[in-house]
């Protein structure tokens, strides 16, 4: 297949977003699948570890899948085993790195293009994040871009703060500790100057910033229209704390209601995102929505479908993912949920990884 | 302690252990078939598992095994009821301590049996905190049949781990025997009297090694291959004994993958003689294997998952990731010599209970013997013979008896 499929995909995926963010449909079911089963044999052909895990499934020249729900989800992990890129991964523009422990290896996954990724990114930050107003400050308790070029959270912020910010964005996650005090400086500047914040940042990194703060006796009353964007949970990780409890906290300690505060759920090894759907802000279980390029199937552990309503792992299914793979396998346990999924961690005894295992070295780099 | 029980002289307490475990042998035995009931619901392990650990359990206690350990821990039975002389040494009496205290663990099979016995024998009052198969109760009213002053000495419970009757049953324990994670080990050791021996024995695991010696012929694979195969799948994969990583030398008859193949196939034939105790692989096993077969779909390693039963092998898994401790699977690791197999369980400061090595000479090679030894491992065993260790050797290096006693010599 030459550079002209690649280009042909990639327009196709563009004119989704762009239908999308028009306010369109953005796909129905047979574009879904045209795209989806497109992406796949294109990344079977360019993609030789997919391709052979394909093989071992059933899947090759002679047998395509028949929809997008049978195309072979590459199980997470092995975006640590193999390069899984459909061109030549040096040419990437994006490199991102999955979080993982010093003992464990990172996965990679590699982005053709950019623009891509970044289409995919604004256009569901734009919706689910932003729809009511053109820019926020951000104050991120993300890695930093600069220092961490491989974290896709880090790139996700960086770049919202970029086209979205009000010029004075700012990092409060060092290499080694959330900076709570430049925080409350930030935060108690945005509130002098009334303007409206986006404090984003993983679940563990908002429990330690709020241990801090409370530690301290700070509270604020965040500038109406403030947000929160919070992602990466805790993984498994040693300290846990419930998410109504950690709400509640935010709430308290940043002046900014529940209903604004938003999780968002995405993973290095995927180009687009899920976000709590607006109506379930304030319902007591939150039901995540992700723009119409991606789809979710909930599978059991032999990987088949379970009926609506019923439990069982995640597998996604990003149109974004042109140049890596189109299907990915979590261990993230969910059920849907309209239609959307609701999110319920990970399955025990998975090997904890995900965006918050930065926070959390940087916490026990400090004990 | 009773009078009457102090004067039981130490023998006699052996003839009373070996004779209910005698009676418990049986498998009819009306105890140990409600027993049996029990475990199988409590642990969800399929009957012929339980039966099988039953059989080990009580084979095991014996009064030649319980004789030939005293003997061998303190010179002489005789020394747990009054003064011995010792060549060259003082004499001596063992003097049982008044009380013990032992914490059963969630995922074995009366591993407090053998504890329960020393304790006795060294005449102590035991308190055990057993797990709701009921079956330490039920082997003590057995004992009471044999000797009622024995079962008079025996208490048994479910204490909740917060609970006060258990704290207060550790606190004033000379001597506690503990058995599970190291959160609850630590837990136990908080409320011990200072001068309390505590003995705990935590999670570990167990490894294997087979030399390239003992893949040179088809009935010395076979024998290697049954033997890992039981080891891997006995308990599903639980307890400190459970096979769950595998190394094998690469340059004999047989290539690394062909045993993997071989192990393999006695993995399902394994799982006739020791069905699993649930039907599919758990979650994280699953997600082990679709990340294998992945990687065996790239030419690295080989997967291989049971047919009929939950059962994962995998060859050649990531070396810079510990081997998978998940239930009923078992990695295989290709390796030149003995070091490579001391630099991954260094790496991964994995703690270990036991080595298994391939059977016969074949497997001993000294310097295996030496990497064995020297792996941290309290024990070093045949491979299919992990499951089963003796009662007459020491538990996880501890001594069985000389914990119950205090030694008072006159000089």
């Amino acid at each position: 297949m030459s550079d002209a499929a690649a280009r042909a995909l990639d327009d196709a995926f563009l004119a989704i977003v762009a239908d999308w963010t028009r306010g369109g449909a953005g796909c129905d079911e047979a574009r879904f699948d045209e795209c989806a089963r497109a992406a796949f044999a294109y990344q079977r052909e360019r993609n030789a570890p997919y391709a052979r895990f394909a093989a071992a499934l059933g899947f090759d020249a002679r047998r395509a899948p028949r929809t997008w729900r049978e195309i072979p989800a590459v199980p997470a992990a092995a975006f640590k085993d193999a390069t899984l890129a459909t061109f030549d991964a040096t040419r990437a523009e994006l490199e991102f790195h999955t979080s993982g422990t010093t003992a464990d290896r990172a996965g990679r996954h590699y982005v053709e293009r950019a623009a891509l990724y970044d289409a995919a990114l604004l256009a569901g930050f734009d919706r689910f994040m932003l729809p009511d107003r053109p820019s926020l400050r951000f104050l991120n308790l993300v890695p930093n871009p600069r220092l961490r070029p491989h974290s896709s959270l880090g790139y996700m912020m960086g770049h919202v703060a970029v086209l979205r910010g009000d010029g004075k964005a700012a990092y409060f996650l060092d290499d080694d500790a959330v900076d709570a005090s430049a925080f409350a400086r930030a935060l108690g500047a945005a509130c002098a100057e009334a303007r409206p914040v986006c404090v984003a940042g993983t679940a563990f990194a908002f429990v330690a910033l709020l241990d801090a703060l409370e530690a301290a006796g700070t509270r604020f009353a965040a500038p109406p229209g403030s947000r929160v964007m919070e992602t990466g949970g805790f993984k498994g990780r040693s300290r846990v704390v419930e998410r109504a409890e950690l709400y509640a906290r935010l709430e308290a300690a940043l002046g900014i209601a529940q209903e604004a505060i938003v999780a968002e759920y995405g993973m290095t090894e995927l180009v687009s995102q899920y976000y709590d759907a607006p109506a379930s802000r304030t319902a007591a279980t939150r039901v995540k929505v992700a723009p119409p390029w991606l789809r979710t199937l909930v599978v059991d552990d032999a990987g088949c479908e379970v009926p609506d309503g019923s439990e069982g792992y995640l597998r996604h299914v990003d149109l974004g993912n042109r140049s890596s793979v189109v299907a990915v396998q979590t261990e993230d346990r969910g059920y849907r949920s309209g239609d959307g999924i609701v999110l319920l961690g990970r399955a025990a005894d998975a090997p904890a990884r995900g965006c918050s295992l930065d926070a959390e070295d940087l916490a026990a780099s400090r004990a | 302690m009773s009078a009457a029980s102090a004067a039981l002289p130490a023998r006699r307490i052996v003839d009373a252990l070996a004779d209910a475990a005698e009676r418990w042998r049986d498998a009819d035995f009306p105890a140990r078939v409600r027993a049996t009931r029990g475990l199988v619901a409590r642990t969800g392990y399929t009957e012929p598992v339980v039966d099988f650990a039953l059989d080990r359990l009580f084979e095991s206690l014996t009064r030649e095994a319980l004789a030939v350990t005293i003997a061998g821990e303190l010179g002489s039975v005789e020394a747990l009821d009054g003064f011995v002389a010792r060549t060259g040494r003082p004499d001596v009496f063992y003097r049982g301590v008044a009380r013990a205290a032992i914490v059963s663990s969630d995922t074995t099979i009366g591993v407090a049996l053998p504890a329960l016995a020393f304790a006795l024998c060294a005449k102590a009052r035991v308190a055990v905190k057993e797990r709701d198969d009921g079956l330490v109760a039920a082997f003590a009213a057995t004992l009471a049949e044999e000797r009622p002053e024995l079962g008079q000495r025996i208490e048994t419970g479910t204490w909740p781990a917060e609970s006060a009757e258990l704290r207060a049953r550790l606190a004033r324990a000379d001597t506690v025997v503990a058995f599970g994670r190291d959160a609850t080990l630590a837990d136990v050791r908080a409320v011990l009297a200072p001068n309390a021996r505590f003995v705990p024995f935590g999670h570990r695991t167990s490894a294997g090694y087979v030399t390239r010696e003992a893949l040179a012929d088809e009935s010395l694979v076979r024998a290697a291959a049954r033997g890992a195969a039981r080891d891997a799948l006995l308990y599903d994969g639980d307890g400190c004994l459970s096979l769950h990583a595998l190394f094998v030398e690469r340059g004999g008859a047989l290539d690394v993958a062909a045993f993997a193949r071989a192990v393999a196939a006695a993995c399902d034939e394994a799982a006739i003689e020791f069905p699993a105790g649930y039907a599919e692989l758990d979650a994280a096993t699953a997600a082990y294997r679709r990340r294998a077969l992945f990687r065996a779909a790239q030419g690295e390693g080989f997967v291989h998952a049971g047919a009929v039963a939950p059962h994962l092998l995998v060859l050649d898994p990531p070396r810079d990731e510990p081997p998978p401790l998940l239930r009923r699977t078992l990695a295989l690791y290709a390796v030149d010599e003995p070091r490579d197999a001391a630099a991954f369980l260094r790496a991964h400061a994995l703690p270990l209970e036991a080595v298994a090595l391939a059977p016969g000479a074949a497997g001993t090679r000294d310097d295996v013997v030496r990497f064995a030894s020297e792996s941290g491992a309290a024990r070093l065993c045949e491979l299919g013979r992990l499951q089963a260790p003796p009662l007459a050797a020491e538990h996880g290096s501890a001594e069985r008896i000389l914990p119950f006693v205090r030694a008072i010599y006159r000089a």
